[in-house]
């Protein structure tokens, strides 16, 4: 008997037994999308979860360096970051000053002396074009400091939510001049905001490039630069990576400390490693659910089975035609089903992360393929297994089962 | 000799306490064109003879030569081809494949043979029609009346046109009337050259069979015409 006869057997047997068949099919079906569904679930939370740990700043790397000698080390890190951009978006210095602060604007004056609450006092911060992106702050209006502005000196600002409000009292800020310190600068922008609660005082910023540093403070060499990561491993590594650089850049001739601005970075890192275990967790349970019943489908017929190959014996089919067209048929059911489980799986995972995160959320290619795998190979494997014994008995044995 | 067997023993549970000897010592030839009954009180082991002679069973002890062929020394895939080719065998319960249609199921062996589809269609065609269930070829076994059925397997037994056709209680399902229908298309079969072995309970079915053979607890107690079989 060649294979196409065996095709043929297997066909006719499928379809005469339409009802069994569509059963076994809805076995894989549903084993396989609810694989699917339940691991894309909890992908969706984990990166909902990332999402949210991001918020708080994570990715952000702080970095502390000084010179003995007072070398400026900022076009060197500006340049090492520019090299990482595997894990490295971007790096800025980030200079705070402490000192007096006073804005004029017309008859307004405000000041880090005279302000009564914290939210009101002005922060002066320097920057490069990259700052705002290392500071997770978004331009609400305007524009942002470019590359330009910080090459020509340019005496431009970006203003916080809260500043630009105090200042200006929702008028438009936009080509507005202030005076910082008695010293011009033109509004460009303002900065979404960032904390409606006031806890963070993360609005109150003012931000010019760091070039202008030095007419607005006595310092010109820059300690404190602030570098954003891609993700979470991705800070890691470029905090190893960075480390290293300054070591051979610095070494015993300076100061520096390379490190993640708070703890929400490790508790974020942990909870996500936590979420993953979660996953595999639920990825096994409900493989091992799905398998179960795939194989209980394929293990009831095993009596219907074995008088068939009974049957099939006793008018001359050798072992290996039987257990050809038992294959084939739980291949082509399996893989019929297990094709259908996939459809219904990534329609299953788009309307949940519709409803539950509201995002177009698709299973990953290898949970997709490993379950498929799985169930077809259970599948498969129930199914050939009572053909594989059954086949093996005398006829008369088989013949006998009830 | 046709079918040549000698000490036949079938033994289950061997040496233990529980041990059944459903052939003891069974020893028996049958000519190419005989018409045997095989007849015996149930449990005599007249079954457990036609299943080893019919290839469905192997013997515990005992010698077993098919037109020359020593069957004992014969592997899973040979004794598939002795069923295939050189034995139609009939069954009491009919074992059709219920998912099968008539047609079907006796296309299975010639599938199994592999006949090319062209002829094939031929065989299974003049199968049926010898057994004049033509008309049903696309009925499956649930829609068919018992003595349909055992015509369906009549026609499957024949359709590779084995030399030997073995029915094991072909009739014992069935009313009188479709039993006799039954047992004349075995007697044609025969007229044509068929060898038949037939195993039945009823004596005015082993009456028509040229020998008859009766057994009792595994032994063979009559072997010979029918003329002295029920004295």
């Amino acid at each position: 008997m060649n294979l196409n006869q065996a095709f043929k057997i297997a066909a006719k047997s499928i379809a005469a037994k339409k009802g069994r068949s569509a059963l076994t099919m809805l076995g894989v079906i549903i084993g396989l999308a609810a694989v699917i569904i339940l691991v894309s679930y909890a992908q969706g939370q984990n990166a909902q979860m990332r999402a949210y740990y991001e918020s708080l700043g994570t990715n952000i790397i702080n970095i502390e360096a000084s010179s003995w000698s007072g070398r400026d080390l900022t076009d060197d890190l500006y340049a090492y970051c520019m090299e990482m951009d595997d894990y490295v978006l971007g790096v800025s210095p980030k200079i705070e000053m402490w000192n007096d602060i006073v804005i004029k604007y017309g008859a307004k004056t405000l000041s880090n002396m005279t302000a009564e609450r914290w939210e009101d006092t002005p922060q002066l911060a320097m920057g490069n074009h990259q700052f705002s992106l290392c500071s997770n702050y978004t331009i609400a209006k305007g524009r942002d400091i470019s590359y330009l502005d910080v090459q020509k000196y340019n005496q431009v600002c970006v203003l916080g939510s809260h500043m630009a409000e105090l200042i200006f009292n929702y008028a438009n800020p936009i080509g507005q001049t202030i005076t910082i310190n008695n010293l011009p600068f033109e509004v460009i922008g303002v900065y979404e905001e960032q904390d409606p609660n006031f806890m963070t005082g993360k609005d109150n910023y003012i931000v010019v490039p760091y070039t202008m540093t030095r007419y607005l403070n006595s310092s010109t060499s820059w300690s404190s630069f602030v570098a954003k990561a891609k993700d979470g491993p991705s800070t890691t590594k470029a905090i190893t990576l960075l480390n290293g650089f300054l070591k051979g850049l610095i070494g015993e001739n300076g100061y520096y400390n390379v490190q993640t601005p708070n703890q929400w970075q490790e508790q974020g890192d942990e909870q996500i490693k936590l979420q993953q275990r979660f996953l595999g967790g639920i990825a096994a349970i409900s493989l091992a659910v799905g398998g179960i019943g795939i194989m209980n489908i394929m293990l009831v017929t095993v009596t219907e089975r074995t008088r068939e190959i009974g049957i099939r014996k006793a008018i001359g089919a050798e072992r290996k035609s039987i257990i050809a067209q038992f294959l084939i048929e739980a291949c082509m059911i399996c893989g019929i089903g297990g094709l259908l489980g996939i459809l219904v799986g990534y329609i299953g995972t788009l309307i949940v992360g519709k409803l539950s995160f509201n995002m177009i959320l698709l299973p990953s290619a290898g949970i997709t393929v490993g379950a498929f795998l799985i169930s077809v190979a259970l599948g498969i494997g129930f199914g050939l297994y009572p053909a594989i014994k059954a086949s093996g008995l005398q006829p008369v044995v088989a013949l006998r089962a009830e | 000799m046709l079918i040549d067997v000698k000490n036949l023993f079938k033994i289950y549970n061997e040496g233990e306490e529980a041990e059944v000897r459903a052939l003891d010592g069974v020893s028996v030839g049958i000519d190419r064109g005989e018409f045997v009954a095989i007849i015996g009180a149930s449990g005599s082991g007249k079954s457990t003879l036609m299943n080893i002679l019919g290839c469905l069973d192997i013997p515990t002890y005992g010698d077993y030569h098919l037109d020359g062929l020593d069957v004992t020394e014969l592997n899973d895939r040979q004794l598939a081809h002795v069923r295939n080719k050189q034995i139609g065998f009939i069954f009491q319960g009919y074992n059709l494949i219920p998912a099968l249609n008539a047609w079907e199921n006796v296309e299975l062996p010639l599938i199994y043979q592999g006949v090319p589809a062209s002829r094939r269609a031929d065989q299974v065609e003049e199968a049926l029609e010898r057994v004049n269930m033509a008309d049903r070829a696309k009925h499956r076994p649930t829609e068919m009346s018992g003595g349909q059925q055992q015509r369906v397997a009549i026609a499957r037994a024949i359709a590779t046109r084995p030399p030997i056709i073995m029915a094991d209680e072909p009739t014992g399902a069935l009313d009188s009337k479709t039993g006799l229908h039954v047992l004349e298309i075995l007697h044609s079969l025969h007229a044509d050259g068929s060898t038949i072995i037939l195993i039945t309970h009823d004596n005015g079915i082993a009456a028509t069979a040229n020998r008859v053979v009766r057994l009792s607890d595994g032994h063979i107690i009559y072997d010979g015409a029918r003329e002295g079989a029920f004295q």
